[in-house]
């Protein structure tokens, strides 16, 4: 028979079983490693627990709370209106839904910042943008919302501004706990409320 | 007939081309300068997995300079790292990490078994970082607990910091659902709370508040 065509042949099934040798293509579009320590490297996607409050408190249509702890821990407790994508379950295809939303900012958060953080450089990695990672985690959010600490007399106003925005807060999160209780300064923080209308407020934990 | 048939020569000709592009095209497949060796899923994994970090009381002798076993890298910037860091510990800036000397430096430590530890102010600086070298192949790299900011603390008193849990991250300082009062699934049934809040809220929407821990 002809020979040619027999080393031909042969010499193809070789090079189709070379692809077998190629590496699998990836099933997720992913960034590259570059681009990736480049992201990592911003601080922007971190957001303060202030802001994430003013954000829930102003019902924020197109912010998406994550919730990566446990399920368990999520049934206990957790910010409102969250969802809970527990890390470890993270990249199964039916939590993708949730993340590639567009418009939507998704805020990862756990206890503290690290596991979110490590949500966050996972969901990058996979090319998800508007992604962020709430700074400190639950735990500041007690520390700063659900308890904050009043700034000592001789603080700066910001700092007194903001301690009036998180008792403001305070009240909107924990309901009417904290209405019975200090009724009189719930009074007094609403009126000082109208007159920072202008004024950026910092601080932290 | 087919001309090959005639002319067996013509077609070795004709193959052994077909054969060197194929060969050239293999040769200059473009190759991305660092590529990921885990897949995402194999990341998810390791990063639950014990032994990713360094704990402080573990620094001693490094510190003393009797422990060869570890390299510490500060992440932190120039000036930043000119004000104060570990000793012993060399700075590789954030933005410098994937240069391709720094990576080559990284490659001889990783050739030689040498961990190497990466730091930020705190943990959370230097954990993006040490996921992305996981990620590309680099298992000796590890992230030290507590960050700049608990050595200096502690830096007296290292090796009693081993009893030490304060710079654990992950864990939940507080019940949460104790001090928090309003959960996820009481959310429907205290609607009359909510109806206060509402007030609060028409009020600030102009007052913009920001910081952080």
């Amino acid at each position: 028979m002809n020979k040619n065509y027999i080393i031909l042949t042969a010499l193809m099934i070789v090079l189709a079983g070379g692809l077998l040798v190629v590496p699998e293509r990836q099933k997720y579009q992913q960034i590259g490693p570059d681009e990736l320590l480049w992201e990592i490297i911003q601080p922007t996607r971190y957001v303060s627990t202030d802001k994430v409050a003013q954000l829930i408190i102003e019902g924020d249509p197109s912010l998406e709370l994550v919730d990566v702890r446990p399920t368990a821990d999520y049934e206990k407790f957790s910010l409102p209106k969250s969802i809970n994508i527990p890390l470890d379950s993270l990249l199964q295809e039916s939590y993708q839904d949730y993340l590639g939303i567009d418009g939507m900012k998704v805020l990862f958060f756990s206890n503290d910042d690290i596991k979110a953080d490590q949500a966050w450089v996972l969901a990058k990695r996979l090319g998800y943008d508007n992604i962020y990672v709430m700074k400190g985690g639950l735990n500041c959010w007690i520390r700063t919302i659900i308890q904050p600490k009043k700034p000592s007399t001789d603080s700066p106003s910001t700092e007194f501004a903001l301690y009036d925005f998180r008792k403001g807060a305070q009240m909107y999160f924990t309901g009417a706990k904290t209405e019975t209780s200090e009724k009189s300064s719930n009074k007094k923080a609403v009126k000082i409320q109208r007159k920072k209308k202008k004024t950026a407020a910092s601080g932290g934990c | 007939m087919h001309v090959h048939e005639l002319n067996p020569k013509k077609s070795i000709i004709t193959l052994s081309i077909f054969f060197i592009i194929i060969v050239v095209g293999f040769i200059t497949l473009k190759t991305p300068w660092l590529t990921y060796k885990q897949v995402p899923e194999q990341t998810l994994r390791m990063i639950s997995e014990k032994g990713n970090c360094l704990y402080p009381y573990e620094l001693a002798s490094f510190v003393a300079g009797t422990d060869d076993n570890i390299m510490l890298i500060d992440i932190r910037d120039k000036f930043t790292y000119s004000r104060g860091h570990i000793p012993g510990a060399i700075n590789i800036s954030a933005y410098d990490l994937t240069r391709k000397e720094e990576i080559k430096q990284l490659k001889e430590f990783k050739d030689k078994g040498v961990s190497v530890v990466l730091y930020g102010d705190n943990q959370l600086q230097a954990n993006g970082p040490w996921m992305l070298f996981r990620q590309i192949g680099y298992d000796n790299v590890k992230v030290l607990a507590g960050g700049y900011d608990y050595y200096k603390m502690h830096k007296d008193n290292l090796a009693d910091t081993e009893s030490d849990d304060s710079y654990f991250k992950g864990t939940a300082d507080f019940d949460y659902a104790k001090v928090a009062g309003s959960t996820v699934s009481t959310s429907t049934t205290t609607s009359t709370d909510t109806k206060k809040p509402v007030k609060v809220r028409r009020k600030k929407k102009k007052a913009a508040a920001s910081g952080g821990c």
